[in-house]
């Protein structure tokens, strides 16, 4: 192997090392045990969405591809998650976790309740492969070379610390420990054979780093759903109700009428989904409350004006 | 016309300061001023501050907290309502007395290293002070008020952006402020020392670039050099329209260097309300709005964005304040810029410190 290719390697790994999102705050407590049953219940519902996105996504990458022997590989991925006949497949199993951690089969396939944050990341890696090349596409594709690990280990935290979930639910798990590593192999030797220029190169690095932000946004909205948000100690709000303002340490923000009462109502004591219940009362004629809360408050979030009333502040 | 609502206060305490950095942008020969405001007239103007739509103010100098009734004003500010932040070199006040101001209603901390090397930073300032600001650092994570880190960049110090980005994370910073030296005061005399290259600057920005995308990374704040760029910035979002400058003197300013402006006057708060010297002080007036702009200015779409600039930075540079700063490309007299750019690629001679310490 040249030294270029085996230092992009290396480059791929450390992208990797550093964001994938094995390192995110709900996955460790996820493998830790820490997780409550509607913290489990939320991910596994909106993860969901993820994975209806996958075979829509290598479809793409299928599109693009002009040699047979690629499409010939690339093809099983969409079987692994399809299967070749109902209630077979990744997605099928999928399903089965969903019900063992107590979720209606029937409205997770129906992608009832998927956060918007969740939608929003899932969709952007859709639109991200449908926007770049094949070797950009294949490069996002390498968080699978952590996938394998990564399940191993979930399924043995699963195990051990939720022994509420049927075992039989966690078949999907198992199964991507031996799919995922034959995948990333595919896909890394792809990279490494195509990305022949430095800028080539770059655009794999990206690509991957990409892949890897989306899959922390995911988390980051499905962590977010069942915190109960209060304002942080620093936030100041200003709720004169014709110019409610919130003021930071280096900025003061203009708050509309709506986003000055969603901020009164995190009490630290209601969820997300209990300050959109709140307000559609008071509101009844307002459309898409539920989605304006969640964007309102990751602004707010990404702002560091909410802290929140368990271990994640 | 009339005046727009202001939102934030800058509330110059006092001129004096323990350290004699050689890019100081303060105007030069005032370390000798008196502290000209007490306390309670400095309550008066908070008050007066939060009735004209002030919601947030930051106490500064000089250095603020060699004030010994720095507690009494941050009572004040707090109880007239304003979100009070303190911009500190992290001395001489000793870390435990933050205790004292954050019960007085002190809510959040700027605190200004010289470098995130020690042996640089003490060299900048010119008096040993690195561990000092460490501890001033613990001291205000100790007492759970956000920190931001502020770094003033100039070509010994730009090249260590990712020290500078550790020593944020270290010290539990939530904002890294990388700010470039503003040529005014004691910082002018030095420019030819302190200006960084385009090389330094370009390495800076993509050193900048990669630590904003790592995981949970403090907010940076970082822009081109003017001397680099080719888009003036929005100095202080507009004369007179947001952020109004209260110096040691009780002088009501659009910025702190702006009482240096010839024939511009501006009213002080020892003679008149907040409201009189900030709505009709000529000065005040002087640049507000649009009137005042000539071409290429007048008829540019970014006018609205960018306000034709910094009055200071042009009439620094062309001895008319109100001609398009030369950092615009399309200014008139953008050859004065482009003289410093090429300055800028020149051997540094030795830096001039300010003068011995005023404490």
């Amino acid at each position: 192997m040249s030294a270029a290719r085996e230092e992009l390697e290396g480059q791929l790994h450390h992208t990797l090392d550093e964001r994938y999102h094995h390192r995110h705050p709900f996955n460790l407590r996820m493998h830790a045990g820490e997780l409550s049953r509607e913290e489990i219940r939320t991910w596994v519902r909106n993860r969901y969405y993820y994975q209806t996105r996958i075979p829509i996504k290598d479809g793409l990458i299928l599109s693009k591809a002009q040699e047979p022997a690629f499409r010939r590989d690339w093809i099983r991925r969409i079987q692994d998650h399809d299967g070749n006949a109902e209630h077979d497949g990744g997605l099928s199993l999928w399903l089965d976790l969903a019900q063992a951690v107590g979720l209606e089969r029937r409205s997770v396939e129906a992608l009832e309740d998927i956060l918007p944050g969740v939608r929003a990341a899932c969709d952007a890696y859709v639109e991200f492969v449908a926007s770049h090349d094949l070797l950009e596409s294949v490069a996002a594709s390498l968080t699978e070379l952590r996938a394998g690990a990564l399940m191993r280990e979930r399924a043995a935290a699963w195990e051990t610390h939720y022994r509420w979930v049927e075992p039989a639910g966690l078949a999907y798990f198992r199964a991507r420990t031996t799919q995922a590593p034959a995948d990333a192999e595919e896909g890394l030797r792809f990279v490494l054979e195509n990305a022949r220029t430095a800028e080539d190169q770059d655009r794999c690095l990206a690509a991957l780093e990409r892949k890897c932000q989306i899959l922390w946004n995911l988390l980051d909205a499905v962590d977010a759903a069942n915190a109960r948000p209060r304002l942080a100690r620093r936030a100041q709000l200003r709720n004169d109700p014709d110019d409610p303002m919130l003021v930071l340490p280096e900025r003061a923000v203009r708050l509309n009428g709506s986003g000055g009462e969603i901020l009164a109502l995190c009490d630290g004591k209601r969820s997300a989904r209990e300050i959109a219940d709140a307000l559609r009362k008071r509101h009844p004629d307002v459309q898409n409350i539920e989605n304006d809360v969640h964007h309102f408050l990751a602004e707010m979030r990404r702002l560091g004006a909410l802290e929140h009333n368990d271990r994640r502040t | 016309m009339k005046a727009p609502r202001p939102y934030n206060l800058v509330a110059e305490l006092t001129y004096r300061c323990p350290l004699r950095c050689a890019y100081c942008s303060n105007p030069l020969g005032h370390a000798a001023v008196r502290d000209g405001l007490d306390a309670e007239t400095w309550g008066r103007v908070f008050r007066e501050a939060a009735d004209l739509g002030v919601v947030h103010v930051g106490l500064t100098g000089g250095e603020p907290t060699v004030r010994t009734d720095l507690a009494a004003i941050v009572r004040t500010a707090s109880d007239a309502g304003l979100y009070t932040h303190l911009v500190t070199a992290g001395m001489p006040l000793p870390p435990e007395d933050l205790g004292g101001l954050v019960e007085s209603g002190l809510r959040s901390v700027q605190l200004s290293i010289q470098d995130s090397r020690p042996e640089t930073s003490d060299r900048f300032a010119g008096v040993a002070a690195f561990e000092r600001k460490l501890a001033f650092a613990a001291a205000v994570r100790r007492f759970d008020l956000p920190l931001a880190l502020n770094v003033v960049l100039h070509r010994e110090n730009l090249e260590h952006i990712d020290e500078h980005v550790a020593l944020a994370r270290q010290l539990g910073a939530h904002r890294l402020e990388l700010a470039n030296t503003q040529y005014y005061g004691w910082a002018l005399a030095n420019r030819a020392a302190l200006l960084p290259t385009r090389a330094q600057v370009e390495r800076a920005a993509a050193r900048v670039d990669a630590a904003r995308r790592e995981p949970n990374a403090p907010e940076i704040v970082f822009v081109l050099p003017d001397h680099h760029g080719d888009r003036p910035k929005p100095c202080m979002g507009g004369w007179g329209r947001r952020i109004v400058v209260v110096n040691p003197e009780g002088l009501v300013l659009p910025c702190h260097a702006a009482a240096e402006l010839p024939e511009l006057t501006f009213y002080s708060v020892r003679e008149r309300s907040l409201e009189a010297c900030w709505n009709a002080a000529p000065g005040m007036n002087a640049y507000r709005g649009e009137a005042w702009m000539h071409e290429p200015c007048r008829s540019c779409p970014e006018r609205t964005r960018d306000f034709g600039g910094c009055r200071c930075q042009a009439w620094a540079l062309t001895d008319d304040a109100a001609t398009t700063d030369p950092a615009c490309a399309l200014a008139p007299e953008r050859e004065r810029m482009l003289r410093i750019r090429d300055e800028a690629e020149r051997d540094a001679p030795a830096l001039v410190y300010r003068g011995a310490p005023v404490s």
